[in-house]
């Protein structure tokens, strides 16, 4: 899974992996041939030829898929189909699964496969995107997947690797989300592509994608096993024949996380998080071994707590992951999809972080602070003088993409629609920011003393006592954050404050008191042990492939 | 009634079942039931904002603003912004949405004056969700005792809504507070937990169990 590494195992299949693109010289070089050919183009489009290089490859593919080879699959999964896509379809798309079809022998199971990865590849490289009938095909074709593995009476045999299993539940969802947006842009839309749109209800129905993600948590036992798992026991004891066997056991799990992004895109915090209950997000559990789906569990974490007003604990998610990413950046690999979306919602982390300090500043790690510092440094300024803009911006830039689960009025004006979900929550989050935009004022005087009457603090503060009676309430109101009590994870907790400034009122009195944190050092060994054990391991790897 | 209904009601909400819009008649009647006998279940409340969201047409202003109603009577807890984040903007700006998060804007920024002025002009508000307004107390109660020692008595009486001497008696005495004789009210002895603090590091047992478990088994 890391980069760098390369695949000598081509050669197994095929001499000349990187060899000339012979199948793509089409013409002839004689004219007279090369006019047939074109007006026969115009008549019907042309059989695609595919490229014998692809061929192989494909034939290869298939025959680790049937053989259950995992680690093969990833290596493909991961590294060749990157490379091939940079080679022969940077921007246009792998072959049609009916050309595939015959070096398969029909095999239907893997052409689902196949065609995961091509309408995928479609969402991310081609130009333009996916048109409306392959956002249809491609949902259909999750249909098709996931009613092969979950209408059985028994365990399909089927192996693939956690990457690929994660990153089928993440797109479905990124599909869905995508095709949301896609229909509540009506400005530009002609009648007949709204008309389909209007007949095809069913299509991406919020409900069928929630159906899907539950019947995947239900079939894989999940929560049972987690809960045993994390009380210490064997979670294959609660697990049944599916949840013991590792694609649905896998599915499950990620389907949670699923989830959590859905209930998230949708405004439901508390549900986002409740999905997780199960879950320890402390302890590095058997589970975790996919770190897109940790760092992306984390992302939506961090981003419902901010919302709840969870600051703390919002703080404390952020600060773990993004501690985990700058440890293992440098083991993602570069041209994969994956990296691109890891670097951005680092970005995108770094910028609630500097929200969430702004709004509650605390104590945080070192190396992370110093990142932001550099990062946000000048945007946390800005917030912390109150700037309206600074907080919608990082707002903006760093929330998840909000859907609207149902479709938009198609009476309506033609107009895009597909911002209004984004709106609301902008709103929501601005209402609570506009009211605790004083307080990082207040809290820049209190810092200042130790004991002061409360009419003078006011009078430096050029407001009447009273006035500042209110925001000294509404200081200790917005400071006092329902914390989890057992580090990350869940709903519950308790009222806890750890705000680096803390006051109260004795009479006409304001006591101030500051908070002062020693070094740790703790959590510096326990990091570096982390490290030198992640290198012992890739080291390992390497002595095994070798 | 309510609390016989909290278990009915979370079988419903059980797995796909909660987005069963056939489910709505029932939970609508069980928000009406909380507003009259003062019962609060914010999972329930949720789960209906959440069908309004996929079922825009079932959509119900009244029953939305009971359910923020309720949502402010769990401050200082942040129910009101999760149930706010269902509602989708149209409906955000319905008159009788807005005079709720008017009200939500005044006691989440402790205006608690104007909140009781706010509700003597306009008590139709308040109508019908019973006990709202002990509620409210209890949320001032608890913002005053986090951030007061003592307080002027004159102060804590209109905080609370300029409530009569015996009521306030009743309030301190269920949350301990005496007064002093002196015109204020001891609330607690804040010096204990809020002082100036020197945090020293504290590494528990669970926190490097892992490590240290998985050094052995090498």
């Amino acid at each position: 899974m890391y980069g760098g590494e390369d695949y000598q195992d081509y050669d197994q299949y095929g001499q000349h992996p990187y060899g000339p693109p012979e199948p793509y010289e089409l013409h002839t070089g004689d004219p007279r041939a090369d006019l047939e050919y074109e007006r026969q183009y115009q008549q019907a489009p042309p059989a695609y030829i595919v490229p014998d290089v692809i061929k192989r490859f494909i034939e290869y593919f298939h025959k680790c898929v049937g053989d259950g080879n995992v680690y093969e699959i990833g290596n493909i999964y991961e590294n060749s189909f990157n490379k091939l896509t940079e080679r022969f379809f940077k921007t246009s798309s792998w072959p049609e699964a009916e050309y595939i079809m015959p070096l398969v022998k029909n095999d239907n199971v893997f052409l689902i496969l196949y065609k995961e990865l091509y309408f995928r590849h479609i969402y991310a490289k081609v130009q333009g995107g996916p048109n409306l009938e392959q956002r249809f095909e491609s949902y259909y074709n999750y249909c098709n997947l996931f009613n092969y593995i979950l209408n059985q009476k028994s365990p399909v045999p089927l192996e693939l690797p956690n990457q690929w299993l994660w990153d089928i539940i993440d797109e479905f969802i990124y599909q869905f989300q995508s095709f949301t947006h896609y229909r509540s842009k009506l400005s530009k839309k002609g009648d007949d592509e709204i008309m389909i749109l209007r007949s095809n209800p069913k299509i991406w129905n919020v409900h069928s994608v929630l159906n899907v993600l539950h019947s995947l948590v239900d079939k894989s036992s999940i929560n049972r096993q987690l809960e045993v798992f994390s009380s210490g026991g064997d979670p294959d004891s609660v697990a049944g024949d599916f949840g013991r066997h590792s694609l649905y056991k896998m599915l499950g799990y990620f389907s949670l996380v699923g989830l959590l992004r859905l209930h998230s895109l949708l405004g439901d915090y508390y549900q986002a998080i409740r999905v997780l209950e199960n879950i320890d997000l402390n302890k590095q559990g058997l589970y975790s071994r996919v770190p897109s789906c940790q760092i992306s569990m984390y992302y939506y974490v961090g981003f419902a707590y901010m919302m709840m007003r969870r600051y703390q604990d919002a703080i404390r998610t952020f600060t773990s992951i993004l501690l985990y990413i700058q440890r293992t950046k440098t083991m993602f690999q570069r041209q994969s999809y994956t990296f691109d979306m890891i670097m951005k919602q680092n970005e995108q982390m770094f910028n609630l972080l500097a929200v969430c300090l702004t709004l509650y500043p605390m104590r945080i790690d070192e190396s992370v602070h110093s990142q932001l510092r550099e990062k946000c440094g000048e945007k946390m300024i800005r917030m912390q003088k109150g700037d309206m803009q600074a907080f919608e911006d990082s707002f903006s830039f760093a929330c998840p993409k909000f859907l609207s689960p149902v479709a938009p009025n198609y009476e309506a004006p033609p107009a895009n629609y597909h911002k209004e979900a984004f709106m609301a929550q902008l709103k929501v989050f601005i209402d609570e920011v506009q009211q605790q935009i004083a307080l990082p004022v207040v809290r820049s005087y209190l810092k200042l003393y130790t004991t002061m009457p409360v009419s003078k603090l006011a009078g430096f503060l050029d407001m009447t006592e009273e006035e500042f009676r209110t925001h000294l309430l509404c200081f200790k109101h917005k400071m006092s954050n329902v914390t989890s009590s057992k580090g990350t994870g869940g709903l519950d907790g308790e009222f806890q404050s750890a705000s680096e400034v803390d006051f109260f009122i004795d009479k006409d009195m304001v006591h101030i008191a500051d908070t002062k944190v020693a070094r740790r050092y703790g959590d510096f060994f326990i990091r570096q042990i982390h490290k030198f054990e992640e290198m012992k391991r890739s080291f390992g790897e390497l002595q095994t492939k070798s | 009634m309510a609390e016989a209904m909290r278990a009915t009601v979370a079988a419903l909400l059980h797995g796909i079942d909660r987005y069963n819009p056939e489910n709505l008649a029932t939970l609508e009647r069980y928000v009406d039931l909380q507003c009259k006998e003062n019962t609060y279940d914010l999972e329930a409340n949720l789960a209906v904002l959440k069908l309004y969201q996929f079922n825009p047409t079932y959509y119900q202003t009244a029953v939305t603003a009971q359910i923020l109603m309720k949502a402010l009577t769990n401050l200082p807890h942040s129910d009101f912004t999760l149930c706010k984040c269902l509602v989708d903007q149209v409906h955000q700006e319905e008159e009788m949405i807005t005079r709720v998060t008017f009200l939500a804007d005044l006691l989440e920024t402790c205006q608690f004056k104007l909140f009781w002025k706010e509700i003597s002009l306009t008590p139709e508000v308040i109508e019908g969700v019973s006990g709202f307004e002990d509620s409210v107390r209890k949320f001032i109660c608890h913002v005053v005792s986090i951030t007061y020692q003592r307080i002027d008595k004159q102060t804590l009486l209109e905080l609370l809504g300029d409530i009569e001497d015996h009521q306030l008696k009743q309030w301190m005495n269920k949350y301990g507070w005496r007064d002093d004789g002196e015109g204020f009210v001891f609330l607690a002895n804040q010096e204990e937990n809020v002082k100036t603090k020197n945090i020293v590091e504290k590494i528990d047992f669970e926190s490097v169990a892992g490590i240290m478990a998985a050094s052995i088994q090498r």
